[in-house]
């Protein structure tokens, strides 16, 4: 973890953690932070396309409201950025679309935007994704592609793309994205950062446009462990305006970070995910296991038909949600989008019943695994950011489509709702690449010491490009 | 399962026809393309056999 006592606030190496610091202890006022993230934001944009609205004044409004001594919290004077999914109050919520800007503006901020306010942090923007978040690219026909800070002729991963670009290029210290079937964890795993996805229902997603409702997670994505669990935990809570949020009771974080990772067992997933990738992925897996001292291999079972039944319910309910717009507008649809979601629509739906009939067979079976282990470690990606506009990849010796496959190892979880920290590996000389740290339902905190642990060891590190 | 390959085009015209959908001529050869992809990766589901009494995990609790 970072030390909240050697980072310059107004830098773009900044963390959240320390920006609050800085800004609890008058070292620096949230105007001149608000003031630097803007003109970082400004300097970045033209190379790295993360952002599509940028609220100065209501960022600015908000600063000085804080240095007036109006409001308070943990996460004071930090500012964030969300995925143009999430409504902002003022502006329609373009959820990567062009569709979507002839709708109305939002009335309200979405339910994470407000809870991470309430607890100090100041909004600064809106971020490109792509579009209806049917994507793991950063890709998106409508605004350009969000370019990955560590090399901008390559992808950001998506699809919270924006979300991943503007951490990793430093001009936010956070950001909120959206993980159906790796959307979050996809991009911390090509830009090199840490990113959390919750256990499902964990955080409201009330006040953000929907794709799977099945799988529809929200989360942060940053460059420290603290930043997450300090986000995490700031945006925990139940809400009755989204009918599967969890109405048990708040579990910080933060404090166990410390903890480490004594009386934690790890493991290591092997069979469906330790094939079908590129070296890179399993190695960064293997270096990470080292660190923590597993070697203990366990197996997901049924783990390929567990991605195919994601795949179907995504398709199936993806289409459905979108039927009408792709009966009026197909020609405003991305067309890396348009064909996909006309596709879902026409498959049977004996396959989405028979893909929820699994995932309740799939959900009993995996979580006997967490019996002998606390955690799994897993690929997050099966290789390192691919170039932007590549269609075709090669894993494993076989040629496959970029756009259904970034996704191999990151569906089989998300299937089933459990928790993961993706941990970054810096790769002197190379793309980063990213592990998934898997917990059971509700046990974030675990995955959260585990990463922070990595953190300390100098393993993991997000540093901003 | 079968092993015959389906006509996915006929599918894809009289599918799309069903649950009307207008398919333009320009993205017709597309949506077969992803039609098929999703016979292709959907396969592992399909060959699973589960008990009868398995409900949907459609109320879902992790």
């Amino acid at each position: 973890m970072s030390d909240p006592q050697t980072a310059d606030p107004l830098s773009k190496a900044a963390t959240a953690t320390e920006i609050a610091a800085a800004v609890m202890t008058g070292k620096t006022r949230a105007a001149a932070v608000v003031d630097a993230t803007l003109k970082r934001i400004a300097a970045a944009e033209p190379a790295i396309n993360a952002f599509t609205d940028i609220l100065a004044d209501r960022a600015r409004k908000r600063a000085a409201e804080i240095d007036a001594g109006l409001h308070r919290g943990p996460m004071l004077g930090v500012p964030f950025a969300v995925k143009n999914l999430f409504d902002i109050a003022g502006l329609p919520t373009r959820a990567g679309s062009k569709i979507n800007l002839d709708g109305p503006a939002a009335t309200r901020d979405g339910a994470l935007v407000r809870k991470l306010e309430a607890a100090g942090a100041i909004l600064v923007g809106g971020l490109n994704m792509g579009e209806y978040a049917y994507d793991f690219t950063g890709e998106n026909a409508h605004y350009g592609p969000s370019r990955n800070p560590r090399d901008t002729t390559r992808m950001s991963g998506g699809s919270s793309g924006g979300s991943g670009a503007a951490v990793a290029a430093g001009e936010v210290p956070l950001a909120l994205g959206s993980d159906t079937n790796g959307s979050i964890r996809v991009p911390s795993s090509l830009c090199g950062l840490f990113g959390l996805k919750p256990t499902y229902g964990r955080l409201s997603r009330a006040g953000s446009f929907p794709f799977v409702d099945a799988f529809d997670h929200l989360g942060p994505i940053a460059r420290s462990t603290a930043d997450l669990a300090l986000s995490f935990d700031a945006m925990q809570g139940w809400d009755p305006d989204d009918p599967v949020c969890t109405d048990r009771p708040a579990d910080p974080t933060l404090p166990r970070l410390i903890e480490g990772i004594d009386g934690l067992r790890i493991a290591i997933a092997g069979d469906y995910f330790a094939r079908g990738g590129e070296p890179e992925a399993f190695e960064a897996v293997a270096t990470v296991a080292k660190a923590l001292g597993a070697t203990k291999t366990v197996v997901l079972p049924q783990a390929a038909a567990a991605r195919a039944a994601a795949y179907v319910i995504t398709a199936i309910e993806g289409a459905e949600l979108h039927l009408p717009r792709l009966r009026t507008r197909p020609q405003d649809f991305d067309p890396d989008t348009r064909e996909r979601f006309m596709a879902g629509a026409l498959l049977p739906g004996s396959w989405y019943v028979k893909a929820q009939r699994f995932r309740r067979h799939y959900r009993t079976n995996v979580l006997k695994i967490f019996d002998e282990a606390d955690i799994v470690l897993a690929p997050a990606t099966p290789c390192t950011a691919p170039k932007l506009g590549q269609t075709m990849m090669k894993l494993g010796g076989v040629e496959l489509p970029v756009r259904a496959n970034l996704g191999l190892f990151t569906q089989p979880i998300s299937f089933i709702g459990l928790p993961v920290v993706v941990a970054p590996l810096q790769r002197p000389g190379a793309l980063p690449i990213g592990v998934q740290i898997i917990a059971k339902p509700y046990n974030e905190q675990a995955a959260l010491r585990v990463a922070a642990f990595l953190e300390k060891q100098g393993v993991a590190a997000a540093p901003p490009a | 399962m079968t092993d015959e390959k389906p006509d996915v085009g006929r599918l894809v015209d009289e599918a799309a026809k069903a649950i009307g959908l207008p398919i333009a001529a320009e993205y017709r050869a597309n949506v077969i393309l992803n039609v098929e992809r999703s016979l292709m990766i959907a396969r592992p589901l399909l060959e699973v056999e589960l008990d009868e009494e398995l409900t949907p995990g459609t109320v879902f609790r992790p």
